[in-house]
C-alpha cells in the first residue's frame, strides 16, 4: 500500500532521513518510533509530500507519489498531529468538514458525516459540534483530530504523535478507542510515537529508527524477543516481559468477583466475606465504590461505615485496558487483584496477579 | 451576537446618527460658535457647509484608504509568501520611509508632477498610511503557527485556500488593527489637502489660521476629531468581534 524506496532527506549537511526503505501493507498499523530527532516526522511528512525527499521514491498503491498532485494525494490521506492541529477559528464541525468540503461533498452528506464521526469517537454531536477548539479538553481535542483525519474516509492515515499531549489515563482511553475503530475500519496507518508501550500496544509492525536510518521493522513480539542490534536492545529496555503485557487486553482475563451493595447489612457483608478476606462494594447502580475488609466488620453497624472508599480512577482498570496497566495498578496500590469496570464505572469483575503471571508464562512458552 | 456586543453596536449607531445630525444642522454651529466668539463678525467659514466639507474629507480618506488597504494588505501577503520573502526588508524599508517622510513634503513634491487638488493629496495620504497596514499584515500572518499551516497543506488545501481559510482569518484581528490605525491617522492627515485645494475639513482651519479666526478652526477641527473617534470605534468593534469568534 505504502512503499518507501531508499528515501533520503538532507537539510544542508544534516541528513534527517537516510536511505530508508519501508513497506506498510494495506490495513496495517505501522508505528514509527525512535529517539528525538531521528527523522520520524520527516519520514511521515515525505509520504504526503509536505516534505520532498532529496532522493528515493515513495509509492502509494503502486503509484509514484512524485507524479501525483500534492493536494490530491493529501486528500486521500488523513493527517493528524499532536496538540495544535485543530483550526482555532473554526468550530468542531467546521474542522471536521475541511476535507469533505475540499472534495465538494454536498451539505447534507457533510452534516451526516460529522454526526457519524463524533459518535464514533464517543462525543455527543449535539454538544460538541458547535464548540471551538479552545473550549475542548486535551483529550477531546485529540479525538476531534482523529475524527477529522477520518472525515473523508481516506484509506490511509498519517498521524504524528496524535495522543502525545494528554495524561496517561486519557491516553490509555484514546489508544483503546483507536484500536476499536481500527479493528472495524482497517485503515493503513503510519503513526509516529515517542512511547514504546503505545507502539507495542497499537502496532501490527513497529519501525524503529535511529539517526535517520531504519534499524528494525518487525512485529512487536519480534522486536521484544529478537532485537536486531544493541541499539534496539537498549531501546526496548530490560523489562521486555512487562512490555509484552501491553499487547494483552484485560478483557480476556476478567473473572467474576464477589461484591456487595453499599446498603447491605453487616451480617450480609460478613457472609460475603466467608470465602475471602475482602469484597468489592458497589452502589445501587453497580458502580464501584470501594471495598470492605472482614476484620473491620466487628466494630461497625453498617457496610457504609467500614468501607474503604476508593476512587475508581485510581484503583480500577477499564476492560479495554492492558494487563500491563492492571499490573501497575496492583503494584501501585499493593493489591493482589484490581477491579475491572466498564465505561460507566460499573464493576465487571477483577483481574488477579496470578492471571498476569499465567499470561506472561504463556507468552514466554 | 452577545447582548454586550449588540449594545455596543447600538451605541455606535446612535453616535453616527448624532454626528450626521450635527453636521447637517448649521444653525447649531452658528449659535454655539457665535455665542463663544461674539467678537468675530463671522463664525462659519463661507466656502461650503459642514456637510459638504465632511463629504469632501471622507472622499479623500475613502479613496486613499481604499488604496492603502488594498495595496498594503497585498504587499503584506506577498512579503510573507515564499516568493516574496526576499523582498520583505525592502518592503518594510519603503513603507517606513513613507511614514517618516512628512506628508506636506510629499505634497510639495507631488504638486509639480500631479498638479493641485485631489490627486497629489491622495498620493500623499496613500504613502503616509501604508506602514501600519503592511506592518500589521506581516505581523499577523507571521504569527499564525507554522504547524497549523502545515496541517492545512497536509489536509490537501492549496496555497490560496490555506491563505484565505486559515491564515487570513487567524490574522484578521491584527490586520484590522492596522487598518484602524492607518485610517484614523489618515482622517487627521487629510487636513493638509486644503493647502493645495483638495477641500475637506482642512479648509476652514487654513482660513482660520490665515484670518486669525479661532471659530473657523474649531469648525474644522471638531468634526474631524469626531470623525476620527467614530472610525476608531467602528473598527475596534469589528476587530473585537473577530477576536471573540476564535476562542
Ligand atoms: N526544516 C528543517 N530544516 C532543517 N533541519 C530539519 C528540518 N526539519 C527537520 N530537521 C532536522 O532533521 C532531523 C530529524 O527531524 P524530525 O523532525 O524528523 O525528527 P523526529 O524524529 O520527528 O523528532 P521528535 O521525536 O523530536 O519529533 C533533526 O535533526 C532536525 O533538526
Ligand atoms: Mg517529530
Amino acid at each position: 500500500m505504502i512503499r518507501l524506496e531508499k528515501v533520503t532527506k538532507s537539510y544542508g549537511v544534516t541528513v534527517a532521513v537516510s536511505e530508508l526503505s519501508l513497506e506498510v501493507n494495506q490495513g496495517e498499523v505501522c508505528m514509527l518510533i525512535g529517539p528525538s530527532g531521528c527523522g520520524k516526522t520527516t519520514t511521515l511528512r515525505m509520504v504526503n509530500r509536505l516534505t520532498e525527499p532529496t532522493s528515493g521514491r515513495i509509492f502509494v498503491d503502486g503509484q509514484d507519489t512524485a507524479h501525483v498532485r500534492p493536494e490530491q494525494l493529501r486528500r486521500s490521506m488523513g493527517y493528524a498531529i499532536q496538540g495544535v492541529g485543530l483550526f482555532p477559528h473554526m468550530t468542531v464541525s467546521k474542522n471536521i468538514a475541511v476535507v469533505p468540503h475540499l472534495l465538494s461533498w454536498e451539505k447534507e452528506r457533510i452534516a451526516q458525516r460529522i454526526e457519524e464521526l463524533l459518535s464514533l469517537v464517543g462525543l455527543n454531536p449535539a454538544e460538541y459540534a458547535g464548540k471551538y477548539p479552545g473550549q475542548l479538553s486535551g483529550g477531546e481535542a485529540q479525538r476531534i483530530g482523529v475524527a477529522r483525519a477520518l472525515a473523508a474516509d481516506p484509506p490511509i492515515l498519517l498521524m504524528d504523535e496524535p495522543f502525545g499531549a494528554v495524561d496517561p489515563m486519557t491516553r490509555e482511553r484514546l489508544q483503546a478507542q483507536f484500536l476499536r475503530i481500527q479493528r472495524s475500519l482497517k485503515k493503513t496507518v503510519i503513526m509516529v510515537t515517542h512511547d514504546l508501550d503505545e507502539a507495542i500496544r497499537l502496532a501490527d509492525r513497529i519501525a524503529i529508527m535511529e539517526a535517520g536510518r531504519l534499524v528494525q521493522h518487525d512485529t512487536p513480539e519480534a522486536v521484544l524477543s529478537r532485537p536486531r542490534n544493541k541499539f534496539v536492545h537498549d531501546f526496548v529496555g530490560t523489562d521486555r516481559a512487562l512490555k509484552r503485557l501491553s499487547r494483552i487486553s484485560v478483557s480476556g482475563f476478567v473473572r467474576q468477583s464477589p461484591s456487595i451493595s453499599i446498603s447491605a447489612s453487616v451480617e450480609e457483608a460478613a457472609a460475603a466475606c466467608v470465602r475471602r478476606r475482602w469484597v468489592w462494594v458497589v452502589d445501587e447502580n453497580q458502580r464501584l465504590r470501594g471495598w470492605i475488609d472482614r476484620d473491620s466488620l466487628h466494630e461497625v453497624a453498617s457496610v457504609r461505615e467500614s468501607i474503604v472508599a476508593t476512587d475508581p480512577e485510581v484503583i480500577a482498570v477499564a476492560e479495554t485496558a492492558t494487563l500491563r496497566e492492571a499490573l501497575s495498578r496492583m503494584l501501585g496500590q499493593g493489591l493482589r487483584s484490581v477491579p475491572v469496570v466498564d465505561d460507566r464505572g460499573r464493576l465487571l469483575g477483577e483481574v488477579t496477579v496470578t492471571d498476569v503471571e499465567n499470561a506472561t508464562a504463556a507468552r514466554e512458552a | 451576537m452577545s447582548h454586550r456586543q449588540a449594545r455596543r453596536w447600538l451605541i455606535l449607531l446612535l453616535m453616527v446618527a448624532a454626528f450626521a445630525w450635527l453636521i447637517s444642522n448649521m444653525w447649531v454651529w452658528e449659535t454655539a460658535l457665535g455665542y463663544l466668539f461674539s467678537q468675530e463678525a463671522q463664525v462659519i467659514h463661507p466656502r461650503a457647509s459642514l456637510l459638504v466639507l465632511v463629504l469632501e474629507h471622507l472622499r479623500l480618506v475613502a479613496i486613499s484608504s481604499a488604496m492603502t488597504v488594498f495595496i498594503g494588505v497585498s504587499l503584506g501577503v506577498w512579503a510573507t509568501r515564499p516568493g516574496g520573502r526576499e523582498f520583505l526588508p525592502i518592503i518594510t524599508d519603503i513603507t517606513s520611509f513613507g511614514q517618516t517622510f512628512p506628508p506636506v513634503a510629499i505634497l510639495a513634491l507631488a504638486v509639480p508632477m500631479l498638479g493641485f487638488g485631489l490627486l497629489p493629496t491622495v498620493a500623499a495620504l496613500f504613502l503616509y498610511g501604508l506602514l501600519p497596514i503592511v506592518r500589521n499584515t506581516i505581523a499577523g500572518l507571521d504569527a499564525v503557527s507554522g504547524d497549523l499551516v502545515g496541517v492545512a497543506y497536509g489536509m490537501g488545501m492549496s496555497r490560496t485556500q490555506t491563505l484565505f481559510r486559515v491564515e487570513v482569518p487567524l490574522a484578521a484581528s491584527v490586520i484590522i488593527a492596522g487598518l484602524r490605525i492607518s485610517i484614523v491617522i489618515n482622517i487627521g492627515t487629510a487636513m493638509i489637502g486644503a493647502v493645495i485645494g483638495a477641500g475637506g475639513l482642512g479648509s476652514p482651519i487654513i482660513a482660520g489660521l490665515v484670518q486669525d479666526n479661532l471659530a473657523y478652526i474649531i469648525e474644522g477641527a471638531l468634526p474631524a476629531a469626531m470623525l476620527a473617534v467614530l472610525a476608531d470605534q467602528l473598527l475596534t468593534g469589528i476587530e473585537d468581534s473577530l477576536k471573540t469568534g476564535g476562542d
